[in-house]
């Protein structure tokens, strides 16, 4: 027999392809590459694997062309709420065919969402639902952040770069917050990450004293490999944890199962180190916050003692004059004192509650005695004014190494 | 004592101060209590715990 030609074996092919499957078929896939071309068609790339989802089964390109693509697209969006992409499985009519140059490839005719729907977002709907039903969506969500979230427990991939980062964000956060991290690792994809997550939650809960926040995270992988976070089981272990649970799973997509139930959700491993720098820095304003009223309220407490006691010198006679004056200046220097230290409070950004507490210090009533100001009693009582003062009283003044007797003429 | 606490109290004081319900005998304690519990928050903040550390790294 004469060999054939290349292009007579592949006519061939295609005749043979061409009488025995001329119809067309629906065929489920999961779509593993997706490229629009700049003509208007859309080329696809369909596989099926295994149930491990490791190992590709069967492979092919399917072509859309731009008139089915038209008409398809727009159906396929307002049916799903979704757009074909990388991950989806989807349920589609297609021709077969075979070129001589190109061989082997599927042309798409219809496309059936419901499949679609049917298979993913269904899927996280309805566990959603069963978490609803079943009283626990928001409980997470009822948990407050502690105003000291520093001790985190965290689950992670050891060596996951997500968890580096976590670490390295928090570490070198410019407020100086000490946080303490306790990594309990975990599978953060392939299949066993439900089991291996939950049992890591077992042994965080197990602890749970020891600790303020559970944060779940991962660096970015393929979107595909999301789909075990849109797990009931894990969703339901993170509504009843007793802790409050941040999730950083690393995607853009929208939410799966256990971000929605999750306390807080963010999108990267470095934003939930920030999300608990946030909440920190807010804790060290309110002390902040906390402290500058102390000090004022200290100091207008001080002018109005003050007053008093200009009140009552006034009233002492030209015996005293000398003790007044002393009295005075002594007031005085204090009084500056205080301002500075409130002054410095006020300007410096950067060491502000310790200088605070210098201001608190500076308006300290024991000090105010070492520094020459005297408490002044008359009947055990600690005189606040002039008013009511009669002469023939006697006073009784408190140094702080002692107590003098006098009496007003 | 936790932090939640101790911000609790020295709000107590502040307030009291501030409302002028305390008596000028009384301030000297309280800004003294003041400093301390200032003091103990901000140590929470800034200052490593070796306690909370060997908490953590001890396994169950």
């Amino acid at each position: 027999m004469e060999p054939l030609t290349l292009l007579e074996l592949n006519g061939r092919v295609k005749s043979t392809l061409q009488f025995e499957m001329p119809d067309a078929y629906w065929v489920q896939a999961e779509i593993s590459g997706i490229n629009p071309s700049g003509q208007g068609h859309c080329y696809i790339e369909l596989v099926q694997k295994d149930p491990t989802g490791r190992t590709f089964l069967a492979k092919a390109k399917a072509n859309i062309w731009r008139t089915t693509w038209m008409r398809l697209r727009p159906f396929f969006e307002q049916q799903t709420g979704e757009s074909l992409k990388v991950g989806m499985k989807v349920l589609l009519q297609v021709t077969v065919s075979f070129h001589e140059v190109y061989g082997y490839s599927l042309t798409v005719q219809d496309i059936d969402p419901t499949y679609t729907l049917g298979d993913m977002a269904r899927r996280r709907r309805e566990i959603l639902q069963q978490l609803e039903k079943d009283g626990v969506i928001g409980l997470n969500k009822e948990l407050d952040i502690p105003v000291l979230p520093h001790r985190i427990a965290v689950i992670s991939s050891a060596t996951a770069a997500g968890y580096g980062d976590f670490c390295d964000q928090l570490n070198k956060n410019v407020y100086g917050f000490r946080f303490y991290t306790k990594l309990f690792p975990a599978l953060m994809q392939g299949d066993d990450v439900e089991s291996s997550v939950i049992s890591a939650m077992d042994a965080v809960a197990r602890r749970r004293d020891d600790f303020d926040v559970l944060v779940i995270i991962r660096g970015g992988g393929a979107v595909s490999e999301l789909s075990c976070f849109d797990s009931y089981s894990l969703a339901f272990n993170i509504a009843n944890f007793p802790l409050p649970v941040i999730t950083g799973i690393g995607h853009e997509r929208d939410d799966t199962v256990a971000d929605v139930v999750a306390h807080t959700k963010v999108k990267t491993p470095t934003a939930a180190a920030e999300f608990l720098i946030n909440r920190m820095f807010d804790t060290a304003s309110a002390l902040e916050t906390l402290t500058h009223r102390m000090s004022d309220a200290v100091v207008e407490r001080m002018n109005a003692e003050k007053l008093r006691i200009e009140r009552v010198t006034q009233k002492l006679p030209s015996l005293f004059a000398v003790a007044k004056v002393r009295r005075e200046q002594v007031l005085e220097n204090l009084w500056n004192r205080t301002v500075t230290g409130v002054n410095n409070i006020i300007t410096s950004q950067i060491h502000k509650i310790e200088l605070m507490e210098k201001g608190i210090s500076s308006a300290d009533p024991v000090l105010i005695l070492k520094r020459g100001y005297t408490i002044t009693r008359v009947n055990g009582r600690v005189v606040k004014g002039a008013m009511g003062l009669n002469k023939g009283d006697r006073l009784t003044t408190s140094f702080p190494d002692g107590t003098i007797e006098s009496e007003i003429i | 004592m936790k932090y939640e606490e101790a911000m609790k109290r020295l709000e107590e004081i502040v307030s009291r101060i501030e409302e002028n319900k305390m008596d000028i005998d009384q301030i000297g304690d309280s800004l003294k209590e003041a400093r301390e519990l200032i003091k103990f928050c901000k140590d929470k903040l800034y200052k490593t715990d070796e306690e909370i550390r060997k908490i953590l790294d001890s396994d169950d």
